[in-house]
């Protein structure tokens, strides 16, 4: 088959790889129909998340069509129409029986790298490095999906594929962002980052009853698209002298009640701040870039969430007295999609939700790598570009 | 703002010789990746070095010696130690590598002390360094590590303690090349927890030294090996399988 193969450090390549099999009595085989690009992909490719190995297929947020099942799999069917999480999941330990399905024991075959970097190993993502397990990804004609019946959802008659598409990790992941914010009425949440994964959590926030979203970027048409498509204040931060002081005057001076970073480790800032982070980065000295997540903090009201969903490894400069001191509560993880997926379906069938606004570029999978240039440099004021396989 | 770049200049790191080895271009990389997480790669547990770590692993025991000498006496003792066992073991004939590691399984002790014993299970759990086959009708275990450059290790072993559903306990055969004393214990887990099940290997080496070489090897991995073995076991008895990458499609030879 053909797939999107990581070969170093941007260096991306469509190459002819061997067709997946099944190998475990859960696994299913799917044909990707649709799959898209996700900034934290962008990590990996330009070299500050490690452990890629070269030839990786990449990619891990998709939906296909099932032409295979394993022997013990019940639930799904051969030529079942399904949108699959990232996280691949098993169903029976005990964090996928308390919905934390990121934190699955039993789907990681390479857990002695995690266990070294954070104590203990998370769940195996599809296409997304050897420490969360090596799976091949799906920017790919198949994919093996490991535990079928808990990672593939079925998709309802009457819903387009882009509807759908992002239900695999964008929107369940800005969904459980803003969960966590513990939304109260006449809240008012702060998201910086107007991606994907940004643009979901402001929709999500008013879904859970948010008063008002306040979306901080600096790109004018993802600003342009958080006030058209979400409803959201837009706050562009590079015409600003400080984030913060707006963000205060904004809400009566007291803050936003929660803030969502969802930026991660390469963040864009001003000042010198980010001119040191970015040197330091750039010299490997650390891996992030952290200035969104400190205003986060700085912004936030005291007593109020602090909800990350960026993707990080480990930054230095990371104001934790100013979380004490205010007592803030930090909530964060990497997406529980298997908690989130049936009510995000019914949103869209419903017509409460409508992802497919993230699609604005789309490529066959043979030019997946001028998709990915063109994501990564935002380009044509590319959000999301979108693979047809 | 002006603090920040104060900060930035004050955390410059001294210049002395050894650091201003660690600024070489060549280093940059490997730095980066023990920053955050890649540090394992360094450890060899690729698969083309597994072998190899196993065999250091059965063999190799005067050195773990060696390194636990050395935590004890840090300025010079450790390669004293290892000078000492390496010309004086042949007395010792007592386990020198031992470890032991504790995961928590969501089933009741019955079921795991069941599926333990199960003759397939061993060779399933074990299959990242081992093949492990029944002997005698399914009671004793035949043991077999392949090593680098075609060498190979193996040896019979045999249940020596039998408590359902607690404990089993096996050690090797008196005519075995390596002596290894293994045990694996069930014990309840508070709450929904289930059980916890800890695994402990002890090997005493097979006569002679590997070379001081192997200590490089050696640290952290049989740990590491009996931890793996231990959430191949969590996975089997949770979920049926093992997660694998057999036939992981990618644009390299390696499935993994």
């Amino acid at each position: 088959m053909r797939a999107l193969c990581w070969n170093g450090v941007n260096d991306l390549r469509v190459e002819t790889v061997p067709d997946p099999e099944i190998v475990n009595p859960h696994d299913a085989i799917l044909r990707v129909t649709l799959s898209t690009t996700c900034g934290s992909d962008l990590h990996f490719i330009d070299g500050y998340l490690p452990t890629m190995k070269a030839g990786d297929i990449i990619g891990h947020e998709f939906m296909g069509e099932v032409v295979e099942v394993g022997r013990d799999v019940k639930k799904v069917k051969k030529g079942d129409r399904v949108v699959v999480p990232s996280f691949i999941v098993c169903g029976s330990c005990w964090y996928c029986d308390h919905q934390l399905w990121s934190l699955c024991d039993n789907t990681n075959p390479k857990p002695e790298y995690q266990q070294v970097a954070f104590g203990y190993p998370t769940a195996g993502i599809y296409g997304y490095t050897h420490a969360f397990g090596g799976y091949a990804g799906a920017h790919a004609q198949f994919v093996r999906v490991p535990y079928a019946d808990n990672d593939c959802f079925l998709v309802p008659e009457g819903l387009r594929d882009e509807q759908v598409l992002f239900l695999s990790d964008a929107a369940p992941t800005g969904y459980m962002g803003a969960d966590f914010c513990g939304i109260q009425p006449g809240a008012t949440i702060a998201v910086w980052g107007a991606g994907g994964v940004g643009l979901m959590a402001m929709r999500s926030a008013y879904l859970l009853g948010a008063e008002r979203v306040i979306a901080v970027d600096r790109f004018p048409e993802r600003l342009a698209m958080a006030e058209k498509f979400v409803g959201a204040e837009a706050l562009d931060y590079s015409q600003v002298e400080s984030v913060v002081d707006v963000l205060r005057e904004m809400t009566g001076g007291r803050g936003p009640d929660a803030c969502i970073d969802a930026v991660g480790m390469e963040a864009h800032g001003t000042g010198p701040a980010y001119a040191y982070d970015r040197a330091k980065q750039a010299l490997h000295l650390h891996s992030d870039r952290g200035q969104a997540v400190r205003e986060a903090i700085l912004a936030c009201r005291k007593g109020g969430t602090l909800s990350v969903l960026g993707v990080y490894g480990l930054m230095d400069k990371f104001p934790l007295g100013a979380i004490m001191n205010k007592g803030l509560t930090l909530r964060t993880a990497q997406q529980h999609g298997q908690k989130y997926l049936p009510r995000l379906l019914e949103h869209v069938a419903k017509g409460e939700l409508d992802p497919s606004f993230l699609a604005t570029h789309r490529f066959s999978l043979e030019d997946a790598p001028k998709g990915y240039e063109m994501f990564k440099k935002k380009e044509d004021g590319c959000v999301r570009a979108v693979f047809t396989s | 703002m002006a603090s920040s770049r104060t900060v930035a200049l004050r955390e410059v790191p001294p210049r002395d010789a050894s650091s201003q080895e660690d600024l070489l271009p060549g280093r940059w990389s490997r730095a980066a990746s023990t920053v955050v997480a890649g540090t394992l790669m360094s450890l060899g547990l690729r698969r083309r070095s597994l072998g190899g770590t196993v065999m250091a692993l059965a063999s190799g025991a005067l050195l773990y010696q060696g390194l636990h000498s050395r935590k004890r006496a840090p300025s010079t003792g450790g390669r004293t130690a290892l000078r000492r066992v390496s010309t004086g073991a042949e007395a010792r004939r007592e386990p020198l590598v031992e470890v032991e590691r504790t995961i928590t399984v969501g089933r009741p002790a019955e079921e795991l002390y069941r599926l333990w014993s199960e003759p397939s299970t061993l060779s399933r759990l074990m299959a990242h360094f081992a093949d492990v086959t029944s002997t005698r009708g399914g009671d004793g275990r035949h043991w077999q590590i392949h090593g680098p450059m075609g060498r190979e290790l193996s040896w019979d072993s045999r249940i020596v303690e039998d408590r359902p559903p607690e404990l089993h306990r096996w050690e090797s055969t008196e005519d075995s090349p390596v002596k290894v004393q293994g045990q694996v214990r069930f014990k309840p887990a508070p709450a929904d927890f289930g059980t916890e099940v800890t695994l402990h290997l002890a090997f005493s080496p097979p006569g002679g030294a590997l070379g001081e070489a192997l200590a490089k090897r050696m640290r952290g991995i049989p740990a590491m090996q009996v931890m793996k073995s231990l959430r191949r076991f969590k996975s089997l008895a949770e979920t049926g399988e093992i997660p694998t990458l057999d036939h992981n499609p990618s644009a390299r030879v390696s499935a993994d």
